[in-house]
């Protein structure tokens, strides 16, 4: 496929991605309840990457005269409010949702989710540990959250092509990212940036969605945030929590965990957090019939 | 004839909120919703605040006032679009005339609605017997956001976003070193995510964060309204109606709008939007209830907002 009308695709796309399939139905418990409670609202966001990202869009808009780049979603619904934030949830998840089944994806979006809970969740732990401010480590939650976006478009809207993208990588072992470009013609990185550009998420995001793949060119201000969820992600593929389509990732950069100051056995004892971490969310996001 | 060059003059012609509420019990405070009328200089320049119920009775002082001296060009200023705010705008004569021009500028809360369709769409057939495209006046539309803008002949106007359940803005209009200010609808930010530790879920950080959002977006409204000559507050409670059942509901307190009055150094109060229940005898009894408590402590002068009330600055 020509790049362009790719591009034209995922930009027609952007404005009516859908909430996760996992998520929606909590969604619209939470959002529809009169009473609705901003920490389950608040929870339910940071759950979805598509609906955290919209939010941050809408919070740094044009909008608020905003000084700084808010990155924080509790503040967001402070300023936002309740109902705008709950009007932006239901409006999405009216959009209907990703589809549970594999049947004409490559992706499965339930696996997709899982993987990309288990990046944030990763990072942020990864930022705790390494003593970074308590007031930035939901950034680092927000960056692992959203790195993957961009396989939403190329997942849903070339379904046939992306079903060939991950067959690529399976038959010649080759990352994900590089079998993407054989088969589209550009890469989850270039189709994640158009989508945060658009949004306007600021360039910390911008920076983690456009170069988690290829750090080794990343020359910008927001290194730290790029090496952590660069490295959360290698976690997520290599202990197989949830699955992003990634089975032969490229290796990591030596020295990126010594940049960082972790090692390999921290990240294997962060397996039972993770997991502990997901499972509360898949409780929380249960919905009795 | 007193030098009128500098001078901003203000007049009610509603003050209530929610719902008109016409009645032996409204007779001296009035019962139109929230309608400003706003004149700038010896020119008089006119701005509008809100077309709630009373902009009916604008409209025709307008006809009679200043028709005669040539065609009505206004700007209206609507602080949000909730019902009390824009439902007067049908009646408003002006619409009707050839050479009106009326410029109306407003938020728009959700992004797929204009602020045409919305105020525009109540003139359909469906609510009203004349559709918008039928009105003579040149009407026009323009979504607002938060900046300052320049309107000319030394006239600023700076918006601010408030709380409320949909997005409402706060106006600031400055005329040659004098500055009036409106706060309404809005009810102090408050952090949504305090919790006792013991709580399911409970986020130490995110009670901290909301904690300091509140406070900072609490802060940004007292210096959005720092120094005013006049403050025009919401005060559709009294904090233990607030307290008691109104947490979220996007009015103020008579006690928050005087304390945050006090803080920013406003001169003038008039404390505005009137719960449609709060009676003529209430709020006398209101007024000098919260005038005993003020007196001597502070220079801030209070008032409560009163259909056909003037002020001078």
């Amino acid at each position: 496929m020509e790049k362009e009308k790719a591009i034209k695709i995922i930009e027609n796309y952007i404005s009516r991605m859908p909430s996760m399939p996992t998520t929606v139905a909590k969604v619209l418990k939470i959002c529809n309840d009169p009473q609705t409670s901003p920490v389950d609202l608040n929870q339910v966001i940071s759950l979805d990457p598509v609906l955290m990202g919209k939010v941050m869009r809408l919070i740094n808009s044009a909008y608020y005269s905003l000084p700084n780049q808010i990155t924080s979603l509790v503040r967001a619904i402070i300023m936002l409010g309740l109902n705008t934030v709950k009007n932006l949830a239901l409006s999405t998840a009216v959009l209907g949702s990703l589809g549970k089944g594999s049947d004409f994806q490559a992706l499965n979006m339930e696996g997709f989710w899982r993987h990309s809970i288990c990046v944030g969740v990763t990072a942020k732990l990864i930022a705790k540990h390494r003593r970074v401010d308590a007031k930035l480590c939901d950034e680092y939650f927000m960056a692992g959250l959203l790195h993957d976006l961009g396989k939403i478009p190329l997942n849903n809207r070339f379904a046939d092509l992306y079903v060939r993208a991950i067959a690529v990588t399976d038959r010649e072992h080759l990352p994900l990212y590089q079998a993407e470009e054989k088969a589209l013609g550009l890469n989850h990185e270039e189709a994640g940036k158009l989508i945060v550009e658009s949004w306007k998420l600021g360039r910390n995001i911008i920076d983690v969605v456009s170069f988690h793949h290829n750090q080794e060119s990343y020359a910008g201000d927001n290194c730290e945030l790029v090496s952590t969820v660069n490295v959360a992600n290698y976690f997520a593929n290599t202990y197989e929590i949830g699955f992003s389509g990634d089975r032969y990732p490229g290796q990591l950069a030596p020295a990126v965990m010594g940049d960082l100051g972790i090692d390999w056995d921290f990240l294997e004892g962060l397996e039972d957090s993770v997991n502990g971490e997901i499972e509360k969310a898949q409780i929380f996001l249960q919905v009795a019939d | 004839m007193a030098d009128r060059r500098d001078d901003i003059r203000l007049r009610f012609w509603g003050v209530r909120g929610s719902i008109p509420c016409p009645g032996p019990e409204t007779v001296k405070y009035g019962g139109n919703t929230a309608c400003l009328e706003l004149r700038f200089g010896e020119e008089e320049r006119l701005i509008i605040i809100d077309a709630g119920s009373g902009i009916r009775e604008l409209g025709n002082y307008l006809m009679k006032h200043d028709l005669p001296k040539g065609a009505i060009k206004t700007k209206i200023y609507l602080t949000h679009t909730h019902w009390d705010h824009i439902m007067g705008f049908p009646f408003f004569t002006p619409n009707f005339i050839p050479g009106s021009e009326i410029d109306i500028y407003g938020p728009v809360s959700y992004e797929d609605d204009t602020l045409d369709k919305i105020v525009g769409g109540q003139l359909s057939y469906r609510y009203f017997p004349i559709r918008q495209s039928e009105l003579a006046a040149k009407i026009q539309y323009f979504n607002l956001k938060e900046g300052s803008f320049d309107l000319g002949d030394d006239l600023w106007v700076t918006t601010k976003f408030l709380n409320h359940p949909i997005l409402v803005l706060g106006y600031r209009f400055q005329y040659r070193g004098k500055v009036i200010c409106t706060a309404y609808d809005t009810e102090p930010f408050r952090n949504v995510f305090a919790q006792s530790p013991d709580s399911p879920g409970y986020d130490e950080e995110a009670v901290r964060e909301g904690e300091l959002a509140a406070q900072e977006e609490n802060e940004k409204v007292l210096q959005f309204l720092s120094g005013a000559d006049v403050l025009i507050h919401d005060s559709q409670y009294t904090q233990a109606e607030y307290l008691a059942s109104r947490l979220g509901w996007g009015h103020s307190s008579f006690e928050y709008a005087i304390n945050s009055a006090c803080k920013a150094g406003v001169k003038k109060l008039l404390l505005f939007h009137h719960d449609p229940l709060r009676s003529d005898q209430e709020l006398d009894d209101l007024h000098e209830k919260y005038n005993s408590i003020v007196e001597g402590r502070t220079d801030l002068e209070v008032e409560i907002a009163r259909e056909g009330m003037e002020v001078e600055i």
